[in-house]
């Protein structure tokens, strides 16, 4: 439009956007290495920081309240076909068939329900996907519940789910987080078996 | 925004921030205004100077940007996070993990007493002690007084207490409370015989000596 | 090594079974692609994760690229599409804005504040129809005939133009104060 390219303000809009915007060191190694990964059907998108996910090992309680359809769960361990000692735990401690993760990496699958038929979108928002409310959509299933698994590192992670994107709904099923929640409603998930680091933290 | 940040940085008359806690910080672009992020990336720096893992303090930052918090009050979030973490380490030991930082800040931000991490070390020495302190402190948040839910997990911890005996723990007491118990008996009575003598004995053992009322 | 080889030779190579060759057309397209995903998104997290799909779908459906010669015109519609959806998805999450004072007041406080200016912008583009958006970008930043964008968009170049005249519109609106404030 003649008029907007003589407007000096439009022009300089244009000149700020037209600047480069750099991405992450490692981009086109991220390109080709999805690229060459063979396709998959994960409901969730594996960030690139976790390895792949373990199968999920669930309290004896998880069954009773995936029925129930409110459940997040409490992943205290992961499993590893054939056997295997974990840094801090030996053999005989764990169920049959399962050990303790053999690297601080591993990621165990989190699956977290949320029984809401009236809603037209439900996300997750957390310490896990930079509380993009956008980022991780929960897929519903019938009648009303919404559910979805995320792979996660052990260690605590405060979270919430984003109804309709607009309000903050905690976890029923899931300990409240304790300090400010800046006035919305919060949970917690704990995943376990971390290693011990020897230093270096992030 | 990479030259949006060094713009910033010259303006403030400071020096860029090194390349790592850039990189954190960078998850801050479009999310906060630029004074918050400013704010929230000299309280990484420091941070990080002391040792102190950036990633939870962005995260804070980012949780409050979700939900939509003003600027101020990101900030002092994240400063007192900051503190939990510096109180975390320093009753945990410096060869912490980042994920038992960020549990121990919680557990103290819940109102247990540092020496009570510092005798949960103890306990567990060649074990990550993630677990038991996200108990103690969901056992807070579901009404649990924190002295009673810190010897609790203690006592437990002391009988060699496996993780997934501990979220159970922390479970029924759980329903107990949403059942009508009061929290700090629900926790008591969940404790078996065995936890339960150490549980005593160690009640009297655990009191620390100097209790001033404190804020979380 | 594939430096000067052609976006139609790459292609081709690519679709004889050479994968690596494809890395050549990302880093050749990724700067653009990355310029044109932040300003439709405003978020350079965001942008690099639709610019990461995009690339990855480009791959997957290669076969049907026509005219491998006007790659970068095939890839920009496969860009195009992610940032529609990934707009579309946040427009349902309502993102939250950290509540502050007036951009008036905050432009005023900062010296050659040209480090919110981008931030500004990001603001007002946000605030705009996403299809204004798309037009205006297309139009001023990426510098599009409408003709072109009318075989991107799929949609008619009289509407575009509209489209375009209603979005400086706005941003004359939402900006105007702002800018004000900075020339001083």
């Amino acid at each position: 439009m003649r008029e907007s390219a003589d407007d000096p303000l439009i022009a300089r809009v244009a000149e700020e956007l037209r600047r480069p915007v750099a991405v992450r060191p490692g981009f086109d190694e991220r390109v080709m290495a999805a690229v060459r990964r063979p396709v998959d059907h994960l409901p969730v998108r594996a960030w690139t920081w976790l390895r792949e996910p373990r199968t999920l090992a669930v309290s004896p309680l998880g069954g009773l309240a995936m029925a129930a359809g409110l459940a997040a769960l409490l992943v205290v361990g992961t499993w590893r076909p054939g056997s295997e000692t974990g840094p801090s735990g030996a053999l005989g401690d764990a169920p049959a068939g399962a050990a303790q993760a053999a690297s601080a990496d591993a990621a165990s699958l989190v699956t977290f329900v949320l029984l809401e038929p009236r809603a037209g979108a439900v996300t997750l928002a957390g310490d896990f996907n930079g509380w993009d409310a956008a980022r991780t959509p929960l897929r519903r299933e019938s009648s009303g519940i919404w559910t979805i698994d995320v792979p996660l590192r052990p260690g605590r992670y405060r979270y919430a789910f984003v109804v309709d994107g607009r309000r903050f709904v905690a976890d029923p099923a899931a300990p409240r987080a304790v300090g400010d929640d800046f006035g919305q409603p919060t949970s917690v998930v704990t995943v376990g078996g971390a290693a011990r680091a020897a230093g270096g933290l992030l | 925004m990479n030259v949006r940040l060094l713009m910033v940085a010259a303006a403030l008359g400071a020096l860029a921030p090194p390349a790592a806690a850039r990189a954190q910080t960078e998850r801050l672009a479009g999310r906060v205004e630029a004074r918050t992020r400013a704010a929230v990336e000299a309280l990484v720096d420091s941070a990080r100077a002391a040792g102190l893992p950036g990633g939870p303090l962005v995260n804070k930052a980012l949780e409050g940007a979700s939900k939509g918090a003003d600027g101020a009050r990101i900030v002092a979030a994240v400063r007192t996070l900051s503190r939990n973490l510096a109180r975390a380490r320093s009753a945990l030991g410096s060869a912490s993990a980042e994920a038992e930082l960020v549990a121990g800040a919680a557990a103290l931000q819940a109102g247990v007493e540092a020496s009570f991490l510092e005798l949960l070390r103890a306990e567990r020495r060649r074990e990550p002690v993630v677990v038991s302190l996200a108990v103690m402190a969901d056992l807070v948040a579901n009404g649990v007084p924190p002295d009673t839910a810190a010897q609790a997990v203690l006592a437990l911890a002391r009988v060699g207490t496996r993780e997934a005996e501990l979220v159970a723990f922390r479970q029924s007491v759980e329903r107990d409370v949403a059942l009508g118990a009061p929290a700090g008996a629900a926790a008591s009575l969940r404790l078996n015989e065995g936890a339960r003598q150490a549980f005593v004995d160690q009640a009297n053992t655990f009191a620390p000596a100097n209790r001033t009322p404190r804020k979380p | 090594m594939t430096q000067g080889d052609s976006d139609a030779t790459l292609v081709g190579r690519v679709l004889g079974g050479d994968v690596d060759a494809f890395g050549g057309l990302v880093a050749r397209h990724r700067e653009r692609g990355m310029r044109f995903a932040a300003a439709m998104l405003g978020d350079a997290a965001d942008a690099e994760e639709a610019l990461q799909d995009a690339f990855v779908r480009a791959y997957r459906s290669l076969r049907t690229c026509r005219e491998p010669a006007r790659f970068d015109a095939w890839f920009m519609r496969i860009l195009v599409n992610r940032c529609r959806t990934r707009g579309a998805m946040r427009g349902r999450a309502a993102r939250l804005f950290v509540s502050d004072e007036s951009a008036v007041e905050r432009a005023a406080a900062r010296p050659g504040g040209d480090p919110d200016w981008r931030e500004e912008i990001d603001r007002a583009l946000a605030r705009l129809d996403a299809m204004q958006r798309e037009a205006f970008v297309l139009k001023h930043v990426e510098g599009l005939e409408y003709e072109e964008m009318a075989r991107l968009t799929g949609a008619r170049v009289p509407a575009l133009k509209m489209r375009v005249k209603r979005a400086c519109d706005r941003l004359r609106v939402l900006l105007r104060e702002v800018d004000d404030a900075r020339i001083r």
